[in-house]
């Protein structure tokens, strides 16, 4: 019989580092208080922990949207929902009722059970990656050895679930759309994973605790061991950056999705809870892409500086989600929608080609500061970087133009 | 041994489908399904490696191919009409039944020791990284260079279909073409 590590020992004291443990430690201790067998307790911590995660990242999401909304708007030179309750805070709320009270329309060359399969089955794979993301140094809610390749394998399932709403709406807008959808995410997934070779590289590990226990400590007494902060980590960084924005399907990559383009590319025959399913997915995926991105660049629940420990870890790590969230909608913001043959030549011509160069970068990196050459690492990993980088920019400015294309699938 | 008589039945279900259902995106639907029912299995006999791969290649790779050439081509149900032909039907009696007849003569002659009494695989991530990288590097370094071959042959043969030119680089300061 397997060994269930549960907490029958008496409730272990809360702290504010431990806080968010606190409905498994809770749920787990009046279980065994009670008397419940060891598989109830191990059960009912699980969905004690798996409900901490949602409920935490589904009010995120709830607050995302309103934020997004006001930020967008302060850009655009406007002011965003305030109509809704003070400074709109309202606003998710009265979107939750106006989605919910909508008419389920189902178009009638649809396939009824793959319409609605698709918004069940895009939900999952986001709250899934969210689960093994390390939060704070004593709270991972499921800290897997193989943390990492779960993570990608569980955005592999959502390029499914684009193409079962795509073709399952039986209508060209769609399908079209997830075209469009399934390259982009196939092609922008290549340079994300790519990128994150080089951190699995110099860590030796796939488990994700692992990847930010080796970005603690301190250079110089104040500049902090993220990975971001060295040559290698900053082109990995910045192409991963990238390429999750074009995963997540946002501007300037959200041409799967843009009302000019294809109305609403995969989404456009869902109303109602099902289009607000969709529009789960896409922002707890945008979550657990930029918390995957913290974790791996920018050092996870660590603090920038030394003399801030006392902060609990993860108020550090949510702290830095709401700066790279921010940055994305600032992104958002600012820039135009792309191409599709610019999407796709970019992916493919730049930055494949550069996270290609990254790991070798890498692998020099680790191997020349572990012999003890740590100036030397800097002069022969920065030329490798840098030198790549403006041939590809002058190579790739040179084929901005559209190709002359003959579209033989759109009658 | 639970996991395996939940999951095969399943598997088995999915796998008819797979090859029974007419329109092709069903088939390709349900095929992605086998192959991720298959990962379940990996992951439940422990070998999580190969489960988490499993899922990422062929549900994340190889099932978005099928269903993107599916999308791209759009072909019509004619499996339903081909496989009612009734040479259709004998040559996959000829081609099944030999291959169904190994494998269950093999089961059964077959005596695998018992399993011993220990729970999860013993070999640690880093042992099966070594172990594939300098035991079996001739291995990795064939498949790499015949997936390298592939992928240039890709991109030719691509090239080389008519209407898609973009092998000539723009100019910039040249007007756009109209």
């Amino acid at each position: 019989m397997i060994s269930l590590p549960v907490q029958t020992a008496s409730f272990p004291p809360v702290t504010l580092e431990n806080l968010p443990l606190l409905p498994k430690n809770l749920v787990e201790f009046l279980l065994g208080w009670v008397g419940a067998p060891e598989w109830l307790v191990y059960a009912g911590g699980i969905v004690a922990t798996a409900g901490t995660v949602v409920g935490v990242f589904l009010s995120a999401f709830a607050l995302l949207s309103l934020v997004e909304r006001k930020t967008l708007a302060r850009i655009q030179n406007r002011l965003g929902p305030n109509r809704a309750g003070w400074f709109g805070i309202f606003q998710p709320v009265a979107d939750g009722i106006k989605m919910l009270t909508k008419e389920d329309i189902v178009p009638a060359k649809a396939e009824w059970l793959l319409h609605l399969a698709a918004p069940v089955l895009i939900v999952v794979p986001p709250i899934l990656a969210l689960g093994v993301i390390p939060y704070g140094c004593e709270w991972t809610p499921v800290p897997l050895e193989l943390g990492l390749l779960f993570f990608f394998a569980t955005g592999t399932l959502t390029e499914i679930a684009v193409f079962m709403a795509g073709w399952a709406s039986g209508s060209k807008f769609p399908m079209l759309g997830a075209m469009r959808a399934i390259s982009q995410m196939v092609s922008y997934e290549l340079p994300l994973v790519i990128s994150a070779l080089g951190v699995i590289m110099v860590t030796g590990s796939l488990s994700l605790p692992d990847i930010v226990g080796k970005q603690g400590g301190y250079h110089l007494g104040f500049i902090p061991a993220w990975n971001l902060f060295t040559p290698w980590g900053l082109s990995a960084g910045i192409i991963f950056y990238i390429a999750s924005i074009a995963e997540a399907n946002r501007c300037p990559f959200d041409l799967p999705e843009g009302e000019s383009e294809i109305v609403a590319g995969h989404m456009t025959e869902y109303s109602g809870f099902k289009y607000a399913l969709f529009f789960m997915g896409e922002y707890l995926g945008l979550f657990a892409i930029a918390g995957l991105g913290i974790t791996l660049f920018l050092g996870g629940w660590q603090a920038p500086l030394p003399g801030l420990g006392f902060v609990p870890s993860w108020i550090w790590f949510f702290a830095k989600l709401a700066v790279v969230i921010m940055s994305y909608l600032w992104i958002r913001g600012t820039f135009p929608r792309v191409r599709i043959d610019q999407l796709m030549r970019f992916a493919w011509l730049c930055m494949i080609p550069m996270a290609l160069v990254t790991i070798p970068a890498a692998g020099i990196w680790t191997l020349l500061r572990a012999n003890g050459h740590g100036l030397f690492a800097w002069l022969v990993t920065v030329p490798l970087l840098v030198f790549p980088w403006i041939v590809l920019t002058i190579v790739y400015n040179r084929c901005l133009a559209p190709a002359t294309r003959k579209y033989t699938f759109a009658e | 041994m639970l996991p395996l008589l939940i999951l095969s039945p399943l598997i088995l279900l999915a796998a008819l489908g797979a090859v029974w259902k007419a329109r092709p995106v069903h088939a390709a639907l349900l095929l992605a399904l086998t192959l991720a029912l298959i990962a379940l299995l990996y992951l439940a006999i422990g070998a999580y490696f190969i489960g988490l791969v499993q899922f990422m290649v062929y549900v994340g790779a190889v099932a978005i191919l099928i269903v993107f050439s599916l999308l791209i081509t759009r072909p019509g149900d004619e499996a339903e009409e081909i496989s009612r032909r009734p040479s259709s039907l004998l040559t996959g009696l000829i081609c099944t039944v030999p291959v169904l007849a190994v494998l269950f003569i093999s089961l059964i002659r077959a005596n695998p020791p018992e399993p011993a009494a220990s729970d999860a695989p013993s070999a640690t991530l880093q042992q099966f990284g070594e172990k594939l990288f300098t035991t079996h590097a001739p291995v990795v370094i064939t498949v790499g260079v015949l997936l390298t071959a592939v992928l240039i042959g890709a991109a030719l043969f691509a090239r080389g279909v008519q209407g898609i030119s973009s092998s000539e680089p723009f100019e910039s300061g040249k007007s756009l073409p109209p």
